[in-house]
């Protein structure tokens, strides 16, 4: 095929002042993919930028102005509405509740897929991998047709309204314990077999000898299990109705009737912001685990 | 000794198997148990056999049958507008990053990425505002005055605009890493033999990276069928129902006001499950035929 190419490429008169034309086309390609970018990186940030400056601006110069991505005069009282609304709209308790929600959600999700991810590669047993591959294939129904009765079991465990209807269902999937097995399954055997041998037992080697090697992955499926729990939206909107119980991305959908069809736009953008900036500031300090990921996932399929 | 040997597993493997009976085969087969049945979440369910499915299918003058049709078509208006999008784009968005002269590709890739970790119900009241004909640019820059939610096409328009906005991130970054990990001399040997850079990408780059597309378009599709929070806080379903997706009307008649119609639900919801399942398959199929 490359020979193909090639003949093609030498018939053609243009080959003598390739040199010329191949430089050229470098450039012209290098400054099409840089606009391409720029345009895109433009529109991607404008509404995050425009979130955060319409929350320092107050209504009658949002109402009057029209749009405009900086304020005429930086306003803080957005948010002193916002933090002082305790009752309809109690913004700090739903980012309470889902700090709450994320982190005792993210430290579960991090036992029970070490602990069970151990099990299933560490460990022998029968039927070890019929069972794992079992609930494997299981796992990939579609979640649709558990939702209702979800609910159902949640409700019969008195958790309507309760923290634990966002922490412990999350904890039943099998994604991040199959990232765990791979990892661990990479994992030389002699390892635990001269810990054996010293007479250390399943808890200790994987304590002191398997968890510091699968760190990195357990890092990464932290962080995605937080913002995942964070960003959660059918769900928490299905089983919470108790506006002082909510996670906060429940609590925004009620802030469009709470403040107006956009009479209070300042604390509708302050409100959405505050509910972005935790999951952001994770990915400020963490970025390098959200792209490293991919080479995990990648690793597997590839 | 050899007691303890056995019981050890249980106690690793153990508890994950109690939540996952518990969360997700107990559930799974309550839901398509309870899919023939009448039940209103509160009291036992009552057999009724194919009734549901009969109704929702083939009943032309019933309400659900009304609905499901919608909102199935809906959804597969939503699959058919933001799938290929979310394909498309970030892929373009990768070879263009791997040029070799483009400088700051990690401040490009965190900025396209962070939308994604913005939950939908922030990121939807910041794009209404922007979408707002009096307050947002569509009104200022564009000289729009319809209301943008409550009209077609642009209904449409600001749920694919979001989509987009906070779901290229996530395909890009495994497409860098998986073009990154294609072998350069197989592009410098293309180069010499005169392949321009569209011959390079189709020869090379595509076939390298077939699994990575395959996952990603397989599960983007299936995401995308469970669309649910991009209608319900961008236009809730209007105008005229016109964008009103199908996990809307399931969530509406097993959690809405009113008594819950949780087995009509339920039946919707298997209904969906089996297209995500049957689609997932087909895409699954042919993709790895024809890359073969």
């Amino acid at each position: 095929m490359s020979n193909q190419v090639a003949e093609q490429v030498s018939k053609s008169p243009l080959i003598n002042n390739s040199k010329v034309k191949k430089g050229s086309n470098i450039s012209i390609s290098k400054y099409i993919s840089y606009l391409f970018l720029v345009i895109l990186c433009v529109i991607w940030i404008v509404p995050v930028v425009f979130g955060i400056t319409t929350s320092f601006r107050s209504q009658t110069e949002v109402v009057s102005s029209g749009f405009r991505l900086f304020p005429k005069e930086w306003i803080f009282e957005n948010y002193v509405t916002i933090l002082e609304n305790t009752s309809t709209a109690p913004i700090l308790r739903w980012l309470v509740n889902s700090l709450y929600i994320a982190s005792v959600h993210t430290f579960l999700v991090v036992v029970v897929i070490s602990i069970t991810g151990y099990g299933y590669s560490r460990m022998n047993f029968k039927g070890r991998d019929t069972l794992f591959f079992t609930l494997m294939g299981i796992s990939f129904f579609p979640g649709v047709v558990n939702l209702i009765p979800s609910y159902k079991i949640i409700d019969s465990l008195g958790w309507v309204n309760s923290a634990w209807a966002m922490i412990i269902p999350g904890l039943a999937g099998m994604g991040n314990i199959f990232l765990v097995r791979q990892f661990m399954r990479g994992i030389p055997k002699d390892l635990d077999e001269s810990a054996h041998v010293d007479g250390a037992g399943h808890f200790r080697i994987y304590w002191s000898i398997i968890m510091p090697l699968v760190r990195p992955v357990l890092i990464v499926c932290a962080l995605f299990s937080f913002t995942g729990s964070w960003n959660d939206f059918l769900w928490p909107v299905i089983v919470f109705t108790d506006v002082d119980k909510m996670p906060v991305t429940a609590g925004l959908l009620l802030l469009q009737d709470i403040y107006g069809n956009y009479r209070m736009i300042g604390q509708l953008m302050g409100s959405a912001i505050l509910a972005i900036i935790p999951t952001l500031v994770i990915f400020l300090f963490a970025q390098k685990y959200f792209t490293q990921s991919i080479n995990l996932n990648s690793g597997i399929k590839g | 000794m050899k007691k303890k040997m056995s019981l050890a597993p249980a106690f690793f493997v153990g508890p994950h198997i109690i939540l996952f009976l518990v969360f997700i085969l107990l559930p799974t087969i309550y839901g398509i148990y309870a899919s023939f049945t009448k039940w209103n979440l509160m009291s036992d369910p009552t057999w009724v056999g194919l009734d549901n499915y009969r109704t929702i299918l083939f009943d032309s003058s019933s309400t659900f049958h009304t609905q499901f049709t919608n909102g199935l078509k809906n959804t597969l208006l939503f699959v058919l507008f933001t799938v290929p999008i979310l394909i498309v784009l970030p892929l373009l968005i990768a070879v263009s990053l791997e040029h070799k002269k483009v400088k700051g590709k990690g401040l490009i890739q965190a900025i396209l990425y962070v939308p994604g970790l913005i939950s939908i119900s922030a990121g939807a009241l910041i794009w209404l505002l922007l979408f707002n004909k009096q307050l947002g640019f569509v009104g200022n820059l564009f000289n729009s005055d319809v209301s943008w939610p409550a009209n077609q096409p642009y209904a449409w328009i600001i749920i694919i605009v979001i989509t987009v906005w906070g779901g290229v991130g996530g395909n890009l970054i495994i497409y860098r890493a998986s073009i990154s990990g294609v072998a350069q001399d197989l592009y410098e040997s293309a180069s010499i033999d005169g392949a321009g850079p569209i011959r390079r990408f189709a020869s090379i780059t595509l076939p390298s990276i077939r699994f990575p597309l395959i996952y990603t378009f397989v599960m983007t599709t299936a995401g995308a069928f469970n669309v649910f929070g991009q209608p319900l806080m961008m236009t809730d379903g209007g105008p005229r129902q016109s964008t009103h997706v199908l996990m809307m009307y399931i969530r509406q008649l097993a959690f809405g006001n009113g008594e819950s119609i949780a087995g009509m639900a339920s039946a919707m919801a298997v209904l969906l499950g089996i297209v995500i399942l049957i689609i997932s398959a087909l895409q699954y199929y042919v993709m790895n035929r024809n890359a073969a």
